[in-house]
């Protein structure tokens, strides 16, 4: 066994526990400012460790093929610490509506979830699978219900709580049943064998349970009645840190059991993925044309974005693959960058109304040009990341269309386009609300501390850079999609 | 530094003033307008420089990058650089930077005076894309950008009413003739498979020397199965539409004289001299694409023009609207001569032409502006001793418009005429004679009115001089307009049409007329008669005494023979009749029953899936392994 294949893992829980220790020696008031030290190792980490050659990117597999480093984890595991990068500085942000103190537990918990996050990545098998996946949920559990004192917060996390525990069940119950049929957990070994048990239909059932709960860690219909709750209810960052990393997380494990572990069955389901992909694109955008918070209409287009990832698993193809990396790509400097801003100008405020965005465009013009950019490139509008994202995602289902002759992948693709539609209202609402809101009441501007102004600009480079000159992260997400095969 | 970067420079220094100048310095009047002089100015010399380096004829006479590629399709942004291009060239940058300087003069005490000059740097920057352009779809976007800053100049003066609706129609009536210069660039490319000029070239070559006269092209044209003839003349006649919109010939010429509310730098700059030749120049530009029928009707309409144009300048009474029934009129000649088969005439009076066209109008602006702003020559009159500059130089630009030998105007009417007798159209030749006789009468009535005799009101007694930033131009106008017409222009523009074309000398030049002698001596009697005729009746003339000689024809040339309003009862009216329909279509059955439907019953949908969240976590447990249980029928049920 090559144990340095996990050094990263193990370093980022060794940051996480030191992050813990570091309450004892920093006195309170001081310990927002663990936070930095915090992104400057990670930042380490990802610029030594994950970079072309660092330490930490070589291929290989540990723990009897457990555990596997390829360009698809690799791709994950930079994703994840960018992504734990910004959420750390909202949370730095953030500390002042936390319990005294606290905050230095907060971030150790994020680092954490990242590390459940990096072991997902490399899952080979269905109890990595499980072990990561519970290392992610239950951090998540005391996350979402971090601000103690909020009666919201702590319904969101026993709501988070209960629901998640009903979909590890079916989870780990799925687990068994594929156990015990084909006598196999790792994806690559139940792959030779699973064609076999095609017509099994406790086989069938295993995976369709396996299905139901990473359909819940990702909010996919029919799965997703628990995100706008919970998005609304837990603080910010954590919010935030649930729409990207949880979500990919759900999606690198949902690739690898969909198109590693069981290939066979997936191309039989083509189908459901269709109907379920486009039924979480309609809900989740239906659902936000009445919204009026802020954090909840985020929620529900969490959903809607789930749904157009998912175009890219029904399409079951390379290229839909790669788009489905891509798309997450974009997609993190977008919410990052959405929610960076709703944790700024909402600090004061009572409330998570649309409305109190009002008079932000006087206010702070950096931070309405940036929610701006961030609802035009969650619409999926050109030059922004969300734009080429969906032009791929929408591109691989046509392809798949074209080859096989299914014309649910029309109508998929249609339904896609009339979501992106339905969007662009509840979006240019928030817009609207920037730039043209006649009420509003507050016009002081907004201070912005030096580390809140570059992640914000962290956030409107990657938007911009994703949509305008996508080959680097696009050969990044075609290298990663090799690996999956068909 | 490689010289092929030069066009590019020349090409985009106006883009980036105007750019400038709207986003930085418009609240700066004085550093916006060195700007965008200094832009154009700057392109003049980089022209003069590339030509001396390079000739007219550079031995790389194409430089493009690869703008996008569609399928087969695949369109460069490039430039062409020949003869014909580089005169033009010289001609926009030249006179347009000579009317940048005077505007500075002109404009000096308008607010707008930054905006100003914003626009006439884009519209420099649209000018000279349509003249470097290498292929339709380039030229197409560059045309349409002259038309949008046309729009924005004609409009300049928005406050009022007739700029805006002369604006609009400007615009309104050039897209009519756009959309049959875009048809027929489809058309180009559906028959012929390219958009590049150097291209398309080829291929007719091509087909004229493959003995397969039915080729390869007649499966792939849309309109129908016509033989190859027909199709070329479809082609040329849809190009042509775009010509009868930017050069305003009949009968889409009835934008030009409203045109005149704008500026009148504009007016010399856009109306005159550089935009409304554009079409002129498109036709040389893909002469090979329009046979013997195309051009045919080319000439006729041209020569209809001219005749039509000159006779409405003789009742004309506003100095403007007479200098732009006359530049119709010239127009038609260049578009008349084309038809003829004769691009040498055409090309060299359209340089001729900008010369002293600009010269006059700027000369008009003067006299305007050194009267506070009154326009009717009948208020004028005794300016001789008052503007003297401005007198000296519209005399010169008077008898070269007239043609009256040595001035430039002379030598380019009479290649015209030459023309067409050589090319045995007799009807044409007697028209354009007559033409010149009119051109000549109704010049010299402005003359004699405007210039000679009393003053008649009280600001033509207290008329100035204007100053030296706008008489200044005008004196280097003066002077090409003077001696254009023996300075090689034929010699360029000859040797871009013909081959084996041999230069002349500057001697050689001054007397090519008398070898056509015919011709040169009907053209200096006509001129002679229309002279004459206007001597006799407006010299020391208080009204005009025509209207009484002419009884009903005089008041229909007066009312520009009732255009406009033929148009306002029949085109207008049956278009605001088709407008009000769709007007009712969209209102009730498209925004209230489609859009009305669709956009209820979507927000209805959203209202009713909300009710399924009712943040009751025992209805969230159920519904979720409702979603199980649904997933496994699906799966396992059937």
């Amino acid at each position: 066994m090559n144990a340095s294949l996990i050094s990263l893992e193990i370093s980022v829980i060794g940051l996480g526990l030191v992050l813990m220790l570091a309450d004892f020696f920093v006195p309170a008031e001081r310990r927002r400012f663990i936070g930095y030290a915090a992104i400057a190792a990670l930042g380490v980490l990802l610029v030594a460790g994950l970079s072309g050659n660092g330490s930490c990117s070589q291929f290989g597999t540990a723990f009897n093929g457990m555990f596997v480093n390829d360009a698809l984890s690799l791709f994950f595991k930079r994703f994840f610490i960018v992504a734990a990068i910004l959420v750390l500085f909202m949370a730095a942000e953030f500390s002042d509506r936390l319990a005294a103190g606290s905050i230095a537990e907060y971030y150790s918990l994020i680092v954490f979830a990242l590390a459940g996050m990096l072991f997902a990545a490399s899952s080979n098998d269905f109890t990595m699978l499980f072990v990561s996946i519970e290392l992610i949920t239950i951090t998540f559990y005391v996350l979402v219900s971090f601000q103690r004192g909020k009666l919201q917060s702590l319904e969101a996390g026993v709501k988070y709580l209960i629901l998640g525990a009903l979909s590890s069940a079916f989870m780990v119950f799925g687990i068994a049943l594929i156990w015990g049929t084909t006598g196999k957990l790792n994806f690559t070994e139940l792959a030779a064998v699973a064609p076999q048990f095609a017509d099994s239909k406790i086989f069938l059932l295993g995976v369709l349970f396996v299905l139901v709960g990473l359909g819940f860690k990702i909010a996919m219909f029919p799965f997703q009645i628990w995100a706008p709750d919970v998005y609304q209810g837990a603080p910010t960052p954590t919010t935030a840190f649930l729409a990207v990393g949880s979500k990919a997380a759900g999606f690198v494990l949902l690739l690898r059991v969909l198109f590693t572990a069981v290939p066979s069955v997936t191309h039989n389901w083509a189908n459901l993925l269709i109907i379920i992909s486009g039924i979480t694109i309609l809900y989740g955008n239906l659902c936000a044309i009445p919204q009026r918070n802020l954090k909840r209409l985020l929620g529900y287009s969490s959903i809607a974005h789930a749904g157009y990832l998912l175009l890219g698993v029904a399409a079951l193809s390379a290229s839909g693959q790669a788009a489905v990396l891509y798309y997450l790509a974009g997609y993190l400097f977008t919410v990052m960058a959405a929610f960076m801003v709703i944790a700024l100008v909402l600090r004061h405020l009572a409330t998570e109304d649309i409305s109190g965005l009002a008079g932000l465009s006087q206010r702070s013009p950096l931070l309405a040009a940036t929610m701006t950019i961030a609802m035009v490139s969650l619409a999926g509008i050109p030059p922004l990341a969300g734009f080429f994202g969906k032009f791929l995602l929408l591109k691989s289902v046509i392809e798949t269309a074209q080859v096989t002759g299914n014309h649910g992948y029309y109508c998929l693709a249609f339904t896609a386009l009339a979501g992106v539609i339905i969007s662009l209202y509840y979006y240019f609402g928030v817009v609207r609300a920037i730039y043209w809101s006649k009420s509003a009441t507050d016009l002081s501007p907004i201070e912005l501390s030096a580390p809140a102004k570059v992640s914000i600009w962290v956030c409107i480079a990657g938007m911009f850079w994703l949509g305008l000159f996508p080959n680097m992260v696009l050969n990044f997400a075609n290298e990663a999609a090799k690996v999956l095969g068909k | 530094m490689k010289l092929e970067v030069l066009p590019w420079i020349i090409l985009f220094l106006p883009l980036l003033a105007a750019t400038v100048i709207t986003l930085f310095t418009l609240r700066c009047r004085t550093t916006s307008a060195l700007i965008s002089i200094g832009a154009i100015v700057t392109g003049f010399i980089l022209t003069i420089a590339f030509i001396g380096a390079n000739g007219f004829h550079p031995a790389v006479s194409e430089t493009a990058v690869n703008w996008l590629s569609i399928g087969g399709l695949q369109i460069d942004f490039g430039l062409k650089l020949d003869a014909l291009s580089l005169m033009m060239l010289l001609i926009v940058t030249g006179v347009g930077g000579a009317i940048h300087i005077y505007s500075f003069g002109y404009m000096h005490e308008d607010k707008g005076m930054a905006r100003f000059f914003a626009f006439m740097s884009l519209f420099t920057f649209s000018m000279l894309g349509v003249v470097l352009a290498n292929n339709f779809l380039m030229m197409f976007i560059f045309w349409e950008l002259v038309g949008v800053s046309s729009y924005l100049l004609i409009g300049f003066w928005f406050e009022k009413p007739s700029a805006g609706d002369a604006a609009k129609k400007a615009f309104i009536t050039n897209r009519l003739g756009d959309f049959g210069f875009l048809l027929g660039i489809l058309a180009v490319w559906a028959f012929l498979g390219s958009l590049n000029f150097s291209a398309l070239q080829d291929r007719i070559i091509e087909h004229k020397n493959s003995a397969n006269t039915i080729g390869f092209f007649l499966t792939r044209f849309p309109l129908g199965d016509f033989s190859f003839d027909m199709n070329m003349t479809i082609i040329g006649l849809l190009l042509f539409c775009g010509a009868v919109g930017k050069s305003a010939q009949f009968p889409l010429h009835v934008w030009l004289p409203d045109a005149m509310e704008g500026p009148t730098p504009v007016s010399a700059l856009i109306h005159a001299a550089t935009m409304v030749a554009a079409g002129v120049y498109m036709l040389c530009r893909v002469l090979f694409l329009l046979n013997a029928d195309a051009l045919h009707v080319i000439a006729y309409i041209g020569g209809f023009t001219a005749l039509l144009a000159a006779l409405i300048a003789v009742q004309q009474n506003d100095i403007k609207r007479i200098l732009a029934y006359s530049t119709l009129s010239q127009l038609g000649y260049m578009v008349m001569a084309v038809g003829l088969s004769g691009p040498t005439p055409a090309m060299f009076h359209l340089t001729t032409h900008a010369f002293f066209k600009a010269l006059l109008f700027l000369g008009a602006g003067s006299v305007i502006h050194g009267l506070h702003e009154e326009q009717d020559i009948w208020k004028m009159g005794g300016l001789k001793k008052k503007m003297p500059v401005t007198f000296w130089t519209f005399i010169i630009g008077t008898l070269a418009l007239s043609g009256v030998p040595p001035f430039s105007g002379f030598y380019s009417k009479d290649s015209i005429l030459a023309q067409a007798l050589n090319t045995k159209n007799y009807l044409l030749f007697a028209v354009a004679v007559f033409v010149a006789a009119l051109t000549t009468f109704y010049m010299f009535r402005l003359f004699f009115v405007a210039f000679l005799g009393e003053a008649r009101t009280e600001k033509a007694k207290h008329a100035h001089e204007s100053p030296k930033v706008m008489t200044l131009p005008l004196i280097a106008l003066a002077v090409f307009a003077v001696i254009g017409g023996f300075i090689g222009i034929t010699n360029n523009y000859g040797s871009q049409f013909f081959v084996e074309h041999e230069p002349l000398s500057v001697a050689q030049q001054a007397l090519e007329p008398l070898h056509n002698i015919f011709p040169m001596l009907l053209g200096i009697s006509a001129v002679a008669v229309g002279l004459f005729a206007a001597f006799t009746l407006y010299k020391n003339a208080a009204t005009d005494p025509l209207p009484a000689k002419l009884g009903g024809l005089a008041t229909a040339m007066k009312n520009r023979f009732y255009f406009d309003e033929l148009y306002e009862a029949t085109v207008i009216r049956a278009h605001d009749f088709i407008a009000a329909v769709a007007d009712w279509i969209d209102r009730w059955i498209i925004e209230g029953a489609c859009i009305g439907l669709v956009r209820g019953g979507t927000d209805l949908t959203g209202r009713a899936l909300r009710l399924a969240q009712t943040g009751n976590l025992q209805t969230y447990a159920f519904l979720f392994v409702l979603g199980v249980a649904l997933l496994l029928y699906f799966v396992l049920g059937k």
